[in-house]
């Protein structure tokens, strides 16, 4: 402990040698006069050992009070998420009701023997999805998909289909759990918007009056928490409707694996070198997304406010203000940020300059102005699965020690086991890697708008950097890395003398206040004498 | 928490907070622990224990091998964290003094190349940088400018630290070698000693990495013991490689004399981290289109492809690059620097399928490729009638570097292809995953499949994949 008892305890009566020697030291009075006195240092040293106790005890009670209401808040947080889902899951709903489905080739009636596995991973990826159907305001059209469907069934009652019919017959083995009210607003205090709002960097040198391009759209409603990890979850659900949808539209299902493969392909393809190098690759992701824009296999039309953070109100002359979009495309552009986000893991881990061009091709791609929904791109797909991969990046801390710690981190799990901290710190320096790569691209000689402009890299950066020393994590440093080498000149490129004192803050700041010098906390300074050695950049 | 109650003395009950404390944190750091032992659960010590049989598992940091500063800190400018078990078994046996032989054998990409540069650093003396200290020999030109880049890459913080290639056309003819660490092939270390444009006289330390190879008694074997005869007799000799078959490792045994030795069982040399799958294809034609197929099926960073012959490692990049492929073919067509180009070019990652015949099967490392092909089976001996164990072993080694995920898909066709690679898979004892070429909806799920157990797999333990 820190704790240090004061020195006038440490012998009794404070003696020094002379007295010691005085003569009458043997007396039964100078005996008794000692012991009193030592009774009454014991005494009083008890006293302050147990007011110190005291006193901790209670600091630790205010601790745990404030960990029980920080859980508290986790719990409404995810009881909101579980809210929300269940609303975008009726929505989904909703969606598949007013879209006729294709009637199928009746030969495929070998169809529900692959369903019946299906059905039983989407009822345990969506507890109890159909309890809000029986219980809240979307209940009407659930029941109308309820009525509607067997009409058009070509299975018969038994057999179901199509995708969410299926959910909703198969759900009430999910029955027993109690239907969670949804809350009917956000909390306001809640800890996490407090932590994705505190984005300024202890050095006083905010990005907001820095900041040469400021963010394009100023927020015209605060995102609900955690809204990405919502939107992991519907894509999660498109995917599964889509492979629904395949089994019953042949056109779909013969054109649907052949463009993901070549999406994922052409992702791979991507090589740093002269400006123009992937220009085929570029037009063939595009080709393919405008493909499926165009929809000639008919998948069902799906409302892409599901994959948005913010609720989008239609805006004068955008290409999209309809209500919906066809599925395929939202599925290739969820195909198409899976891919990225693989290749960042499994190619920039090794390489993190490998990085570099498939952010150019993000960029370029969801700043398509075909793309565009209302006036704003997609990119918020992406972004959900950057938020699981690499939670970091959004403000998210964790111990490593821990289980849920690592859980905060993003650290990946195999067949139920902690992948190892080779692998698990590689990915992140790919991902890091690749934040950078997306984030810090240049628009000023582009008619087209960033979909994701620098001020976010700021902000991810300024999340990690203003850690509380004790809750600093190896994961973290090893991100922070990632996002800052290769790309230290375009970040300064963007903001300037601001730049250098936030790179001073991550590159010597940090690793000063961390209060365990592990290798990841060490790789930071050593990339600025990195700095130093091959650009003469000098931070200390 | 619990050390504050029990200082006090007083005789009547305590009741102590059961948190336990690490003593000697600070307060700061006191509160998170006590938060996260009450509410947290620890990472179970299993959980990251389970691998101690992995390659790549050990228990010391850099720092503990006492190397200089300097060179730690090129270690983590490269993103080394911590040895792997080759790392930490060899060097403190290598770095000892008096120094002692070594012959040591470890899974391709388990990190020998930085045991012996560690090694070799920690024995030159930065005070004289123009006096060859340290001798490397490689198989190949390629091999010998990777270590040679490796050296100078974990010694960059090193100040006068000269590393020079011994190859065709790298040494300068007037002056000669100038540099404390020389990296070179056994032919031309030899002509420039023989010239004496190289002093061998004050050389501590002798490397022989892919030690197998060099000394086969029908390759570079001899090379090598010539090398040896003009080298002080007191230098140290670290040999190195991934395979030893038995005939050499009695070789080296006396080429290196009263050496340590770390050696593998057959069973264990196989990279556990590399899915291992065969595509079974209708005829020979039809490869060309499958190879091509492969790329969608998973994610790719950088490839290699192994072909028998130059023409079709030239119709193969010809079809590829139709396909949107950038594509680099190395082979004993080219020559000296114009190979060097070839290679750099998929090194920078300018290109990203590198298609070679057996010139590069061994020790090129390029940390992002993420699939081997084998177009054609390897095959040995007289009109190739065996298959090539090691061979294939080194091959499929161009993957899954130091424990990253990596797949290797070998193509056979016909009869005599088919049962090469069930040798080579009974050789090691190997559980090969068919693939067919019919349905790639399915072949992508049952890839992405085998992706995901081979990364789950527990195991690095010995002969893990069963059969």
């Amino acid at each position: 402990m820190a704790y240090q008892p004061p020195q006038r305890w440490a012998s009794p009566n404070g003696n020094d040698l002379a007295d010691i020697l005085h003569e009458p030291r043997n007396t039964e009075a100078r005996h008794r006069e000692l012991l009193e006195s030592s009774a009454k240092a014991h005494t009083q040293l008890r006293q302050e050992a147990e007011r110190v106790l005291q006193e901790s005890i209670l600091r630790e009670q205010t601790r745990r009070v404030l960990e029980e209401k920080r859980r508290e808040q986790e719990r409404i947080q995810a009881e909101q998420k579980l809210a929300e889902e269940r609303q975008r899951l009726n929505e989904l709903k909703k969606k598949v009701v007013e879209i006729p489905p294709l009637l199928p080739d009746s030969k495929s009636e070998a169809a529900p023997a692959v369903n019946g596995n299906l059905n039983k991973s989407v009822a345990s990826q969506v507890p109890s999805s159909a309890n809000p159907a029986a219980s809240n305001a979307f209940q009407q059209p659930a029941a109308q998909a309820a009525a509607i469907q067997p009409s058009v069934n070509p299975f018969g009652t038994k057999a179901p289909g199509q995708g969410f019919t299926s959910i909703t017959s198969n759900a009430p083995i999910a029955q027993p759990k109690p239907v969670v009210e949804p809350a009917k607003q956000p909390s306001t205090a809640l800890g996490l918007n407090a932590l994705l709002n505190g984005n300024s960097l202890t050095n006083g040198s905010g990005p907001a009056n820095t900041t040469p391009k400021p963010a394009p759209t100023p927020a015209p409603q605060a995102p609900q928490p955690d809204r990405y990890t919502v939107i992991h979850q519907n894509l999660k659900i498109l995917r599964k409707t889509m492979m629904d949808q395949a089994k019953v539209n042949r056109a779909l299902k013969e054109r649907m694996g052949d463009m993901r493969r070549e999406i994922r392909k052409s992702v791979g393809q991507l090589t740093g070198g002269a400006p123009g190098v992937n220009r085929t690759q570029q037009q063939k992701i595009v080709g393919l997304l405008r493909e499926a824009l165009g929809n000639h296999v008919q998948s069902q039309l799906m409302d892409p406010g599901n994959f948005t953070l913010r609720p989008r109100e239609p805006v004068q002359g955008a290409n999209h203000n309809q209500d919906t979009l066809p599925s395929l495309f939202l599925y290739l552009l969820n195909i198409f940020s899976k891919a990225v986000i693989s290749q960042f893991i499994n190619e920039a881990s090794a390489r993190p300059e490998t990085a570099d061009p498939v952010g150019v091709c993000i960029a370029a791609s969801f700043s398509e102005p075909d793309f565009l929904w209302r006036g704003v791109s997609m990119i918020d797909i992406l972004l959900a699965k950057f938020r699981i991969v690499c939670p970091v990046l959004f403000g998210y801390r964790g111990s490593e020690k821990t289980e849920q710690g690592r859980s905060r981190l993003g650290w990946w799990k195999d067949g139920g086991q902690w992948i190892s901290d080779q692998q698990h710190m590689d990915r992140m320096t790919g991902l890091g890697a690749g934040f950078a790569a997306i984030s810090l691209r240049k628009f000023t000689q582009s008619k087209k708008e960033n979909p994701f402009p620098a001020s976010n890299y700021w902000t991810a950066m300024a999340r990690i950097v203003n850690t509380p020393p004790a809750e600093i994590s190896n994961t973290q440093c090893v991100v922070l890395k990632a996002m800052i080498q290769n790309y230290e000149g375009k970040f300064i490129e963007f903001y300037g003398t601001a730049a250098l004192a936030a790179l001073r803050a991550a590159l010597i700041e940090l690793p000063q206040r961390a209060p365990e010098k592990s290798p990841a906390v060490n790789s930071l300074h050593v990339l600025a004498q990195l700095l130093r050695k091959d650009s003469g950049l000098s931070l200390g | 928490m619990a050390d504050l109650a029990s200082r006090i003395t007083k005789p009547a009950e305590e009741p102590a907070p059961s948190d336990t404390v690490p003593e000697g944190s600070t307060e700061g750091a006191n509160s998170v622990t006590l938060i996260e032992s009450s509410y947290e659960v620890e990472v179970k010590l299993a959980d990251l224990q389970n691998d101690a049989e992995s390659p790549l598992y050990s228990v010391t940091s850099f720092d503990q091998l006492g190397l200089s500063s300097q060179i730690n800190d090129g270690l983590l400018a490269m993103n080394f964290k911590k040895p792997s078990k080759i790392q930490e078994k060899a060097l403190p046996l290598m770095i000892s003094n008096p120094p002692t032989n070594m012959i040591a054998q470890s899974q391709s990409g388990t990190g020998k190349t930085a045991a012996f540069v560690l090694t070799v650093l920690s024995r030159v003396d930065l005070s004289k940088p123009e006096q060859p200290q340290a001798l490397l020999l490689a198989p190949s030109r390629e091999l010998a400018r990777q270590i040679q880049a490796v050296i100078k890459t974990v010694g960059q913080f090193c100040d006068n630290l000269i590393v020079e290639a011994a190859i065709p056309g790298a040494v300068s003819r007037e002056l000669g070698v100038r540099a404390s660490i020389v990296v070179g092939t056994p032919g031309t270390v030899m002509d420039l000693v023989r010239r004496r444009q190289f002093d061998v006289s004050q050389l501590k330390v002798l490397v022989i990495d892919e030690a197998d190879n060099m000394l086969d008694q029908q390759g570079l074997g001899e090379q090598c013991v010539r090398v040896k005869g003009m080298l002080p007799k007191t230098i140290q000799i670290l040999l190195f490689s991934a395979t030893f078959p038995e005939k050499v490792y009695n070789f080296a045994k006396k080429y290196a004399p009263n050496a340590n030795e770390i050696k593998l069982r057959q069973q264990e040399l196989t990279v556990k981290g590399i899915s291992q799958m065969y595509m079974d294809c209708p005829d020979e034609s039809k490869k060309y289109d499958i190879l091509c197929k492969l790329y969608g099926l998973m994610t790719i960073g950088s490839s290699v492809i192994f072909v028998r012959t130059r023409e079709s490692a030239n119709e193969i990049q010809r079809r590829m690059e139709a396909d949107g492929h950038k594509v680099s073919a190395l082979h004993g067509a080219f020559e000296g620097q114009s190979r060097d180009v070839v290679l750099d070019d998929f090194r920078s990652g300018r290109s990203k399928v590198l298609i070679t015949t057996n010139v590069l099967a061994r020790g090129i490392d390029v940390s992002s490729v993420s699939m081997v092909i084998n177009y054609d089976i390897p095959m040995k001996g007289p009109g190739d009638r065996e298959p090539d164990a090691e061979t294939y072993l080194h091959r499929i080694g161009r993957t899954g570097r130091f424990g990253r995920v990596g797949v290797s898909i070998s193509f056979v066709y016909d009869k005599k292809s088919f049962d090469a690679l069930s040798h080579i898979a009974n050789f090691y004892g190997i559980d090969l995953i068919q693939l067919s070429p019919d349905d790639w909806d399915e072949t992508e799920k049952k890839v992405q499949d085998v992706i995901k157990s081979s990364r789950a797999r527990p195991d690095y333990a010995p002969n893990a994949l069963g059969n």
